[in-house]
């Protein structure tokens, strides 16, 4: 399927990146003409973007959505999986790998006689665009511990998450066997592609629960220079992350080495964590700004620490060892204390924002879809949080649910899928063809 | 705010004022200070005696590293540069003082109140490699980064209240219980109220100065009055304390434990309105202490009872309370001073326990001189301690 | 030093006319010694209420007495939650005295669901005392401990001027919609004990402000005696009555007044220049 429409969708999107560019350029001129033919624009026309073609590339060394720069939009689902057999999982693989790679790629779906249902929810048109999009497929310790084939071969820090201090976990919210991190550029592509997966594989996968997510888009800046988003706090969110454009760092930080103590089938893969955070954004709302600074640590306008003068100024916190400048309970600093140590502790986070619904009380049920990777569950979000505890920001808010996984090294071409490294070290012989 | 306020991050005009007014006001109040600092000690050179020249020229300070101590300090800028310069003080991307526009040939001084660390300043253009400014700690920069602000006070302050409330609460009760007991002419309750009656009040004398007028009719002691015993003005606790134990008998106390009632429903009603200010604890718990070590110890004041020791015990709980609420905000400013208070309280505790028998205080007329000079002593050190408080923490 | 000191000056005076901050009443910290010395005795009254309603609670509990247990478990519970503010900031003991079954991961079986919650569930979910002996003992424990270090705790002025609003922010959160007695549908009894707790709080305080701040205590106080007069609808002649009984339109009334309540006691610390 992916061969056949391989072809026509490249030269596609090659010819419409070609008008997209030249649009642009006409665009900026001729601001008059275009608002002019806006007018003939109706109420329920769609929106229109450039960025459906945008792709990113799903055969790599590592799995795509990690250090991917994160879209507006994510989803983490969680499944339970049915499989047990070794054949049975390696058709689970091969077939989620399958469908993230047409999916990612974008493409016509096969079209069916009539009679039958069709073969693709239809919801992005008879042309899927790729948008964008990421698959990233992670796998809980319930996967490995139930199923004693693989049992030995659990990723050495994978546990299941247990509750910290100020979590309220909701059990229908929690862990699961396999996690699928969808993100994109719009809710919309996201959910086809979560519909694609539960309609292809509805005897291999149950979904357990699924949070959606989005980030706040931002017009570019002049200078080029980026911002970190904002969380549902007003805060921005990430303006310390490691750089995941520096692949030593990466390397140390995110993913699984041949230096480290982890099954050598696990290399290029990560620890993922998922947690869903709600936000008491009412009683935030009602919350003087400088209590909300200090909490935080940072200036709500710029972001900046209140050592520096912007976001991405790094506080030095021992010329300021009794917090007098930066209190000790902030976030930021208990988060990451900035010290060589901390250096070990390190996380690349990956959130999106939430916002549900209303809560029994006739509040806003909002917060944070917070996702982050590291190459050590224990070292990295374990002991971060584990620091976290007692901040006062717990008062503002409460993980009610979310998981630990383990995200699979990437497929390193069409002849691979995810998880065949895991069945070969299982002792599952597997077959590589190109599809 | 005052976090925000240290933060040099773009901010709305109107926070940026605010913390101008901040930095303003501190200067205020600083200014104040070192007047009075220079006022008192006329020996030292005023601050212009001091000013440190700086040299510019051709992108370089002279001298290029500068170590002075903490606090007002004066720069003579000269410009022997071609070009007009500004010169800043920077603590990272801080400005700190800055005097802008020094025209060739032209030196100009500028005033920085700095405090203790490292920072940097310019020579000339932005890109001149910058000289170095060491600040080192002075003992004025010690005290004033180490005052607690007025805030600090107020849960201590509120703690102490209720403290005062409630032993005034229990002292009016077990006041009742004795006037009763007088009333019903019960000898031996009556003593037993007496005795459990001085613990509450010992706890708050602490704080006499505070209500001077009802401590003279409450506990005054004969030896003070011109007439002792047969003194008109001889009532309260110690009138009380003589019929009950060298008259052994109630009969002719009523009017007194009625009076003594009516004082400590008055003190009890005072306490709840009364508004204390920070120095006046230490300064309170440091006069009640070195009274007992001057005279209270050597000779008592419950001649009758003979029950100082318990007495004395109740004064230094009292002392012990206010020393303790007041430790939280005295910690990062004078940990000596409040090391050197919790030392003594435990000697002087220590000490009370060594005389105390299996149940209770021996009568204090068995209690030798030796043994009273010594707690003598211990108060004084106590109260020498006491004594130090305040300046430590910024309070006088 | 003379240059510096008018510019000082005159900046202090500039910032006091424009700033929005200097809208807000003087109130020096040591006119709050007051107002947190009477609030750390009605927290003192409540917490040691506490102790002793609850050894009567418990002692029902264990003598499988359900009928008495049930009939105490709403009035126990109110000198705990009119005291939440500074109950609350004891983490642990307010973790094992008050969560509820959704705080914890295996919700009722939870081993770590303890406290008022979890004896409310075996009595009025299962009508049994059956196995809430050790729950019971562990209750009694709890709030002794809790009342303990209240006796020792210097309260934080924030804490307690905040409290006013946190109180009632919990309401608004998670206890309008019935869902904290949920088993026993108490939850009236918590409502009038939060919302005279935090009353309290904004009584001991007014005299500072009602000069300043006429109209925002005139609102405020009218939003509590609509409170008051709607839960007073609900009175019995030992109590309250049951949530279920809370009327649609009444229990909207409640949730509008306890959301004006947390919005404009939220700003009652800066008023009273605490940050």
């Amino acid at each position: 399927m992916t061969a056949n429409d391989k072809g026509p969708v490249t030269n596609r999107r090659n010819i419409l990146f070609g008008v997209g560019a030249a649009g642009g350029v006409l665009a900026a001129g001729l601001g008059k003409a275009m608002s002019a033919e806006r007018r003939n624009e109706q109420v329920t026309d769609a929106p229109v973007s450039d960025n459906t073609r945008q792709r990113q590339p799903f055969y790599g060394t590592h799995q795509a959505g990690i250090i991917t720069p994160r879209p507006a939009a994510g989803m983490i689902a969680a499944f339970d999986v049915l499989a047990t057999a070794p054949e049975d999982v390696e058709r689970l693989f091969r077939t989620l790998s399958q469908r993230i790679a047409f999916l990612m790629q974008g493409g016509e779906p096969p079209v069916f006689d009539d009679k039958l249902p069709p073969s693709d929810s239809g919801i992005l048109g008879p042309l899927v665009p790729p948008d964008n999009l990421t698959m990233t497929v992670s796998l809980g310790s319930s996967f490995f511990e139930r199923r004693d084939w693989l049992a030995p071969h659990k990723p050495a820090r994978l546990s299941r998450m247990k509750a910290f201090r100020n979590d309220a976990l909701d059990a229908d919210l929690c862990h699961g066997d396999l996690a699928l991190q969808i993100s994109s550029n719009t809710p919309d592509t996201n959910i086809h592609a979560l519909r694609d997966i539960i309609k292809t594989m509805p005897d291999l996968l149950v979904l357990r629960w699924k949070q959606e997510g989005s980030v706040p888009v931002l017009p570019p800046k002049p200078d080029g220079s980026h911002e970190s988003a904002r969380n549902f706090l007003g805060f921005r969110d990430g303006s310390a992350n490691p750089d995941a454009n520096n692949t030593a760092l990466m390397d140390r930080i995110v993913w699984v080495t041949e230096n480290s103590d982890e099954p050598a089938w696990a290399r290029a893969g990560t620890y993922q964590v998922v947690r869903i955070i709600r936000n008491f954004v009412e009683r935030w709302d009602r919350t003087p700004l400088g209590e909300q600074e200090r909490i935080i640590g940072r200036n709500k306008a710029t972001g900046a620490p209140f050592s520096g003068a912007t976001e991405h100024d790094v506080p030095d916190y021992s010329k300021d060892p009794e917090g007098t400048v930066t209190p000790l309970d902030a976030h930021i600093r208990l988060a990451n204390m900035r010290t060589h140590a901390s250096e070990a502790n390190l996380i690349l986070r990956r959130p999106f924002n939430y916002s549900n619904g209303v809560s029994k009380s006739g509040q806003l049920e909002q917060g944070l879809l917070f996702i982050c990777y590291q190459a050590d569950l224990e070292k990295g979000f374990i002991t971060v949080q584990h620091q976290l505890d007692g901040e006062p920001l717990e008062e503002y808010i409460k993980p009610i649910g979310g998981g630990f996984f383990f995200t699979l090294p990437g497929p390193l071409d069409d002849s691979d899928f995810l998880g065949r490294t895991l069945l070969e070290a299982a002792g599952h012989a597997v077959t590589r063809v190109r599809s | 705010m005052s976090h925000s306020a240290g933060s040099a991050s773009p901010r709305p005009a109107s926070q940026r004022l605010m913390h101008l007014a901040v930095v303003g006001a501190a200067a205020l109040v600083v200014a104040g200070g070192v007047a009075f600092y220079y006022a008192s000690k006329g020996a030292r050179q005023g601050v212009a005696g001091d000013a440190i020249t700086v040299t510019i020229k051709d992108g370089v300070c002279d001298p290029n590293t500068i170590t002075v101590a903490a606090g007002p300090a004066t720069f003579t800028i000269v410009n022997k540069s071609d070009r007009a310069l500004e010169w800043e003080i920077l603590d990272g991307v801080m400005v700190i003082e800055e005097r802008e526009n020094i025209a060739p040939g032209i030196s100009q001084t500028l005033q920085a109140k700095l405090k203790p660390g490292d920072y940097e300043i310019t020579c000339g253009l932005l890109n001149s490699p910058r000289g170095t400014l060491h600040v080192t700690p002075s003992a004025a920069s010690d005290a004033e980064a180490a005052r607690p602000a007025l805030r600090a006070y107020l849960g201590p302050l509120a703690e102490f209240q209720v403290f005062l409330v409630t032993q005034a609460n229990s002292l009016v009760k077990v006041t009742q219980a004795l006037d009763g007991a007088i009333r019903a002419g019960d000898l031996e309750k009556a003593r037993q109220a007496y005795q459990s009656a001085r613990t509450p009040y010992k706890q708050i004398e602490p704080m006499a100065d505070q209500f001077a007028d009802l401590h003279n009719t409450i506990d005054p002691v004969a030896d003070f009055l011109e007439r002792r015993e047969q003194d008109p003005a001889f009532t309260g606790f110690h009138r009380i304390e003589y019929g009950l134990y060298t008259d052994k008998r109630t009969a002719g106390l009523e009017p007194y434990s009625a009076k003594l009632l009516a004082d400590v429903t008055a003190l009890k009603d005072r306490i709840r309105g009364m508004r204390i200010l920070p120095e006046q604890i230490a300064r309170g718990a440091q006069r009640l202490v070195a009274s007992m070590a001057a005279t209270k110890v050597a000779v008592g004041v419950d001649h009758y009872a003979q029950t100082d020791l318990a007495d004395f015990d109740a004064n230094i709980a009292g002392v012990s309370r206010m020393m303790t609420l007041l430790k939280p905000v005295a910690m990062t400013a004078a940990p000596q001073v409040v090391a050197d208070i919790e030392a003594r309280l435990t000697d002087i505790d220590n000490a009370l326990k060594s005389l105390r028998g299996p149940d209770k205080f021996p009568a204090y007329d068995s209690v030798n001189g030796d043994s009273r000079k010594a707690l003598s002593q211990k108060m004084q050190a106590l109260a020498d301690a006491i004594g130090k408080f305040n300046a430590a923490v910024g309070l006088e | 030093m003379q240059l510096k000191l008018r510019m000082s000056a005159s900046l202090f005076a500039l910032s006091i006319a424009v700033l929005p901050g200097a809208a807000l009443a003087e109130v020096s910290p040591l006119d709050l010694v007051q107002p947190i010395a009477d609030y750390k005795i009605y927290v003192s009254e409540n917490s040691e209420k506490l102790v002793t309603d609850t050894k009567a609670f418990t002692d029902a509990v264990k003598a499988g007495d359900v009928e008495k247990a049930k009939s105490l478990f709403g009035s126990t519970r109110m000198s705990y939650e009119a005291i939440e503010p500074i109950a609350e900031l004891f983490s642990d003991l307010d973790g094992s005295i008050d969560s509820r079954a959704d705080d914890h991961e295996m919700a009722e079986k939870d081993p770590e669901f303890t406290g008022f919650h979890r004896i409310e569930y075996g009595l009025f979910e299962k009508n049994s005392a059956e196995g809430l002996a050790p729950v019971a003992d562990k209750l009694m424990v709890d709030v002794t401990e809790l009342n303990k270090r209240i006796a020792d705790l210097t309260l934080p002025p924030e804490k307690v001027v905040g409290g006013a609003a946190v109180l009632m922010e919990e309401v608004a959160a998670t206890k309008i919609s019935g869902e904290e007695d949920r088993y026993s549908h108490t939850d009236l009894w918590d409502f009038k004990a939060n919302f005279d707790g935090s009353r309290k709080i904004f009584d001991l305080v007014r005299p500072l402000i009602e000069k300043d701040e006429a109209a925002f205590v005139t609102k405020v106080s009218a939003n509590f005696d609509a409170v008051d007069t709607t839960l007073a609808k609900y009175r019995t002649t030992d109590g309250y009555q049951l949530y279920d009984k809370l009327s649609e339109d009444d229990r909207k009334l409640l949730a509008a007044a306890v959301n004006t309540l947390a919005e404009d006691l939220s700003t009652l610390r800066g008023k009273l220049g605490l940050n």
